[in-house]
């Protein structure tokens, strides 16, 4: 498994943010802005790490959460789940391997993917 | 017969007359009426027997003439007709036998008929003058006749005289107080009746006065008696709970409540408010339809502080509770919202002062770490807002897990080290030796406790520091001190220092920013954790915020 992440999450800033933040942690990353593209392309790979927004237009994060969770593939995957809602947050805690309430800063980011790669 | 009865009542009305002479009247009537119908009898005996005599048809036809007369004279004197009646009785009697007979034989007692009734219808007195009277026929007529006075006979007219009289007087005197205890009666129960008339005004007053200030009222209100049933409600009542009054009055509390209207969280409420009715509550609100409302409730004493009923109020707070709900939402939305951009603003500077996108020179770079510094503050602003939005909401809980209590003074150090560095003073720190070095709590609101309190300390100090003591006061507590050396707080205003949006006035929040959300959010988030806070000032020389807390551990 390479250093590979998905970072879904809709707004145009912040998924630029996150991109940017997982690119200097190492990683090789893909950015969807869509729950729908999204569904589809967890299909096709298995990245290490997944930036996964939980409001997504079209099919919202709990859904991904709930596909990603339904196979064996992604048991080596770390989930990194970014909320603006705290109380959301303490909800899918256990579902995930980090969950991060906005405002995630670029630096918090990059620190804390960086710790989830693979050596 | 009737008429006869008519006649009689008239006859005996004597109207216009004081008692005494109707009482005589009434009585001389009675006589007359008996000598008349005597009359009659004895002439009717004396036809048939054939003892009639002329003699004795023409007394005893006097008699009939001489009571109709009188009975006539009566209606208009009753004291005249009772003096004729009398001179009348003495003249005739002394025809009625031999004078022989009058005198001092077995017909002497015949005077005894005047005597006695004069007594009764003129005056007690009176009895002497007739006994007298008769004693001088007496003498006459035994002077006339010839034969001597038997003293025993004028003796027996005084002595009857003088019993009459004292019968009479005592009767006199017996009716005298009947009638003065009959008018201090009559006088009582006129004022018992005035008395009674006037409270029942007044009662009807006051009744009256409070069905109105009822009406009046836009709540609704209810009021129980004794046995839990409604004996008084209000229109309003009627219309917040959509029924007619008639339909509340006369029933219980619980009965009312049982109702599809109600929701079943309401009914439970409303259940546990009439079990403690014995004391008063307010404000629980239930759902009614689709109302809110506010219930109070509240038990009523008499003057000895005994329960004699209870008074509940409904309050139609539907409008309020929308607004508070959509405050409650707005407030949510702003901040949730308002973070996505600022977390961009936050990102995209700190991108640039990573050089991200290539090195920046030193002017650069200090713009990028303002643009930084303002968006955090930002966004600290809205995060307040939401915390104070989610707990006001009762949406936000603790959630305690194992931490290291050093980790609060290092999330310190990294948050606050540099805006304290900026204005020149310094954050010291003593943990305990006996605080446990792991101990249970939410972690991530300690922390924002702890932030919270020495920001608020850093806003508030031109000069000095702020330390930072965590210490076990007991053995199953802990506290976090916060001492400041700042500008301390006016004791009238210590009690109002945890309130929502609020700073010591409008231009300090001017000056050290921020909405005053701080201390507020600390003060809920410690009574969320069961903890308490305190607060001690000096002005000029600083302030100490206290926060003790449970003390868990494994």
């Amino acid at each position: 498994m390479e250093n590979f992440a998905l970072v879904i999450e809709d707004d145009p800033d912040l998924s630029g943010i996150f991109t940017k933040a997982l690119e200097a942690a190492g990683f090789k990353v893909e950015t969807l802005m869509d729950g729908a593209l999204a569904q589809k392309r967890l299909e096709e790979v298995i990245p290490r790490v997944i930036v996964l927004d939980m409001h997504l237009p079209h099919v919202d994060g709990i859904t991904l959460l709930k596909q990603i969770h339904s196979t064996s593939n992604f048991k080596d995957t770390k989930i990194i789940m970014t909320t603006a809602d705290n109380v959301q947050a303490e909800l899918h805690r256990s579902q995930v391997t980090i969950a991060m309430v906005k405002p995630i800063t670029f630096s918090q980011l990059r620190d804390i993917s960086a710790r989830l790669k693979i050596n | 017969m009737n008429q006869i009865v008519k006649f009689w009542e008239r006859i005996n009305a004597f109207a216009g007359k004081d008692s005494d002479t109707v009482r005589k009247g009434r009585l001389l009537n009675v006589m007359l009426t008996g000598i008349f119908f005597l009359g009659f009898v004895v002439l009717l005996l004396a036809a048939v027997t054939g003892i009639a005599t002329p003699n004795l048809s023409s007394v005893i036809g006097t008699l009939i003439i001489v009571s109709l007369v009188l009975g006539y004279i009566n209606q208009f004197s009753v004291r005249s007709a009772s003096i004729l009646l009398l001179f009348f009785l003495t003249l005739i009697l002394v025809f009625a036998d031999a004078p022989a007979e009058l005198a001092g034989g077995r017909s002497s007692f015949v005077f005894f008929i005047p005597i006695a009734i004069s007594s009764l219808l003129l005056a007690p007195a009176a009895s002497f003058l007739f006994a007298v009277i008769a004693t001088v026929i007496i003498i006459y007529l035994s002077a006339s006749a010839n034969i001597p006075i038997s003293p025993t006979i004028p003796s027996g007219y005084f002595f009857l005289a003088l019993i009459s009289w004292l019968a009479s007087r005592s009767l006199e005197q017996a009716l005298t107080d009947l009638r003065g205890i009959n008018a201090n009666l009559d006088r009582l129960v006129a004022d018992r009746t005035q008395a009674l008339s006037e409270s029942l005004e007044r009662e009807h007053i006051i009744a009256g006065r409070n069905q109105a200030i009822l009406n009046s009222i836009a709540d609704g209100v209810i009021v129980f008696g004794a046995d839990n049933q409604a004996i008084l409600a209000n229109p309003a009542l009627g219309r917040l709970l959509e029924r007619p009054l008639n339909d509340l009055i006369g029933n219980k509390l619980e009965t009312l409540m049982h109702t599809e209207q109600l929701s079943p969280a309401s009914r439970e409420t409303m259940a546990q408010l009439i079990q403690s009715s014995e004391q008063a509550s307010s404000g629980l609100r239930i759902e009614w339809g689709k109302k809110t409302i506010s219930t109070s409730i509240a038990p009523v004493m008499d003057g000895i502080n005994n329960n004699i009923g209870t008074v509940a109020v409904f309050r139609d707070i539907t409008r309020e509770a929308e607004v508070e709900k959509l405050k409650d939402s707005f407030v949510a939305i702003i901040s949730h919202e308002l973070r996505t951009p600022l977390n961009a603003i936050l990102g995209h500077a700190e991108m640039l002062k990573e050089a991200i996108y290539g090195a920046m020179n030193d002017q650069q770079a200090s713009v990028a770490g303002r643009i930084m510094a303002n968006s955090g503050r930002l966004l600290n602003m809205v995060n307040d807002l939401l915390d104070e939005a989610q707990i006001s909401a009762g949406k936000l809980s603790i959630r305690p897990e194992p931490f290291k209590t050093a980790a609060l003074i290092e999330g310190l150090h990294q948050t606050l080290d540099k805006v304290a560095a900026d204005k020149g003073i310094t954050i010291t720190e003593e943990l305990a030796s006996d605080m446990p070095e792991e101990i249970i709590g939410d972690a991530q609101r300690l922390q924002q406790i702890v932030i919270n309190l020495v920001n608020n300390a850093i806003k508030f100090t031109e000069k000095g520091g702020v330390h930072v003591r965590i210490f076990r006061p007991q053995p199953d507590q802990w506290t976090i001190e916060v001492r400041d050396t700042g500008i301390g707080i006016p004791k009238e205003e210590l009690a109002n220092i945890f309130e929502a949006f609020r700073q010591v006035d409008a231009v300090t929040t001017r000056q050290r920013g921020g909405f005053g959300l701080g201390l507020s959010i600390v003060k809920q988030l410690v009574e969320l954790m069961r903890g308490e806070i305190k607060v001690q000032s000096t002005i000029g020389s600083g302030s100490t915020f206290s926060v003790t807390l449970p003390l868990e551990t494994h």
